[in-house]
């Protein structure tokens, strides 16, 4: 991407499912920042249930929100650009552009946007990394900050995948190797290591390359087929027009008449048309 | 006076216009509480199922109305002039067509008050961006091609000669800006890869959807001249529409191959038959909207035979809509189980506005000259003989 070359900072998560106690505080606490309802909350938890043979029971859970991908569809579909990648790293959200068209719920891999249902003029509900909380001198987001087991860590995302890779090395026997969020849907800015797999915790497993780019693959062909249809047309309806025109001189000429056209010498059929 | 002239004419119309006009009236009124309410008690949308039936509606009747530029291009680029009495009618079907979905896109935006940011903030990545915008221009441009019938009688017919000159260019700008629109309904879906079941999505979705919306179009034609044989007592003569309906074989072979062809290559070939519920609704979408017509199709008989036209049409719109539903509805998997069927109100509003789309179509067909160039049914006449009555007026100047 391009942003690679610029000198702004990119932020982001590292979420450790083995850290998680289910407690909920930070739903509450994201809820109270962002004055959104608790049933359509930002942030909600995913879990694989209880699982084993008693009393071998066990039970993982971790935090899930927007994953602030690096080329985020939702940011590729969004019909009035309501939705941006800031040089940050988040993806935000303008509440006064969006229509309410629901095409980003659809586009995204990970079913991040919530919406507000029972609204009159509803809204898109999704994390923006708390950036208002940021932009006024907090350090952190609402739900790293009140996380008391620390399963949700804010920082610089280099040293969030950093760490993420770190904790898996260490301790190869309690996590599942791999760093999810480092490479679904061509990688984002929250990272996830957990010691089950992830498909356990509820997670979609997506591909490595985000549908974002597929998308524009497809999109960014449209000015070019607008103009080879409307040339081809184009061309289509002149060719059929001077073979039509030609026939008819031809009928002409054999019927005896003046067939103007079909003599050399005289004006070719381009000019004719033209006239 | 002119409100007792109106009053008098209300009065000479036939009870099927109030039957439906009453049926739209409640639609609409539905429409009207879902808009002040908000969607959460009108519709059965979820998180999982962000788009329902209204989308699936809109790409099927997007579809239908294809029949206004693939007729417009072959009159008009491919010099098929004997089918022109086809156009008007046409035409005005399309128009309709869009202004319904027009219609209920707007139901469909949570912001309706803001139905106008796609043309004040673009992004140029998102295919409902062009959607919408395509949309827009191409409505703009039916209205043109139609004008013709509103004018003729009036007191601007002066204008005519105007708007025939620039005819040509504008049904190119038309059928490009269609060619745009109806595989763009296609992309809408290329970004939901880890939604919609792989026996549907491709990258080739907006030409998938391109083709059908062509043969579509075509069985839309045929269909609705059939349709107004007995309703209008006003038709296409019997080989204009065998002529139309000679396209659909073709049109549907070329989709036969590129669709199997893809799933071929992309080695999901053997979905087809294990997939369960998927395979039975993707075998069921190809067989009735292709295989069934290119064969019923490839006999002259069907061709110049009234009711085998409107069956092998049928068919294919059939076919066309099961589509666009699976695509957009039945072929989305599930989240955590959740599956979508609509609410009641969001059934009731489409029912308000198909019944108000069947009334203007009806209302413009009573009083303006719609079918000029059609045949008139006699008893005696069902063929046309004289070729005279079906040569269009130029469309350019000699």
């Amino acid at each position: 991407m391009s942003e690679n070359n610029t000198t702004q900072k990119e932020f982001g998560f590292l979420i450790d499912a083995s850290r998680c106690i289910d407690c909920r505080a930070c739903l509450v606490a994201c809820s109270v920042e962002n004055e959104v309802p608790n049933d359509i909350s930002r942030i909600w938890i995913k879990e694989t249930g209880v699982t084993g043979q008693f009393p071998d029971l066990s039970r993982y859970s971790a935090p899930y929100h927007c994953m602030h991908c690096d080329d985020p569809s939702c940011v590729s579909a969004c019909t009035v650009g309501a939705l941006q990648k800031s040089d940050s790293g988040i993806v935000t959200y303008d509440a006064d552009r969006c229509i309410g068209c629901r095409y980003c719920m659809y586009a995204c891999p990970f079913q991040v946007p919530n919406f507000e249902w029972d609204v009159r003029f509803p809204l898109i509900v999704k994390c923006d990394m708390c950036v208002s909380r940021l932009a006024a001198g907090e350090g952190e987001p609402a739900c790293a900050a009140t996380c008391p087991t620390d399963a949700i860590m804010y920082g610089e995302k280099s040293s969030m995948l950093a760490q993420a890779h770190q904790r898996i090395e260490l301790n190869p026997d309690k996590y599942v190797d791999h760093v999810y969020g480092e490479t679904e849907n061509g990688g984002t800015a929250t990272f996830y290591v957990s010691p089950v797999p992830f498909e356990e915790l509820g997670f979609p497993t997506g591909g490595i390359v985000s549908s974002a780019y597929t998308n524009r693959l497809v999109t960014h062909g449209t000015p070019a087929v607008a103009g080879a249809v409307a040339i081809g047309l184009s061309g289509i309806y002149l060719t059929i027009k001077h073979h039509e025109e030609a026939m008819a001189g031809l009928g002409e000429e054999m019927h005896g008449e003046t067939a103007v056209s079909a003599f050399p010498g005289e004006p070719t059929h381009n000019e004719t048309a033209e006239a | 006076m002119f409100i007792k002239k109106i009053v008098g004419e209300i009065k000479s119309l036939s009870v099927g216009y109030f039957i439906v006009a009453v049926i739209a009236a409640s639609g609409l009124a539905v429409g009207a509480y879902r808009l002040y309410a908000g969607l959460g008690d009108t519709t059965n949308l979820s998180k999982a199922f962000p788009w329902g039936i209204w989308i699936s509606f809109d790409l099927s009747t997007v579809a239908f109305s294809g029949g206004a530029f693939t007729l417009a291009a072959l009159v008009y680029v491919f010099h098929l002039h004997e089918l022109h009495p086809a156009v008007r009618p046409t035409v005005l079907a399309g128009l309709i067509g869009y202004s319904s979905v027009l219609v209920i896109l707007f139901m469909d935006l949570g912001r309706w008050d803001r139905f106008y940011h796609f043309l004040i903030y673009p992004n140029l990545n998102s295919a409902l961006f062009e959607v919408s915008w395509c949309i827009a221009l191409y409505s703009t441009i039916l209205i043109y091609e139609l004008s013709p019938v509103f004018l003729k009688n009036s007191r601007f017919s002066g204008v005519l000669p105007i708007i025939e000159k620039w005819t040509i260019p504008l049904v190119i700008a038309g059928v490009t800006l269609s060619t745009l629109h109806q595989s763009s309904l296609g992309t809408l879906f290329v970004i939901m890869s880890s939604r919609l079941h792989p026996l549907w999505y491709s990258m080739l979705l907006p030409v998938f959807f391109l083709i059908l919306s062509l043969a579509a179009g075509l069985a839309m034609v045929t269909a609705g001249a059939v349709i107004s044989y007995w309703v209008f007592k006003r038709t296409l003569p019997e080989n204009v529409m065998a002529e139309l309906v000679w396209f659909i074989p073709w049109v549907l072979g070329v989709y036969l191959v590129l669709k199997l062809g893809e799933l071929e290559i992309t080695d999901e070939l053997h979905l087809m038959f294990s997939s369960g519920m998927y395979s039975v609704l993707f075998l069921a979408e190809l067989i009735i909207g292709v295989l069934i017509p290119i064969i019923l199709f490839s006999f002259k008989k069907v061709r110049h035979n009234r009711v085998g036209v409107l069956v092998g049409a049928g068919f294919v719109l059939v076919g066309t809509v099961l589509n666009r539903f699976n695509v957009s509805w039945f072929a989305m998997r599930p989240v955590n189980g959740e599956v979508y069927s609509p609410h009641w109100m969001e059934v009731a509003i489409l029912v308000g506005v198909v019944a108000t789309a069947v009334l203007a179509y009806s209302l413009v067909a009573h009083y303006f000259p719609l079918f000029d160039e059609t045949v008139v049914v006699t008893p005696a006449q069902t063929r046309i003989r004289n070729p005279q009555t079906i040569l269009s007026p130029k469309a350019t100047g000699d």
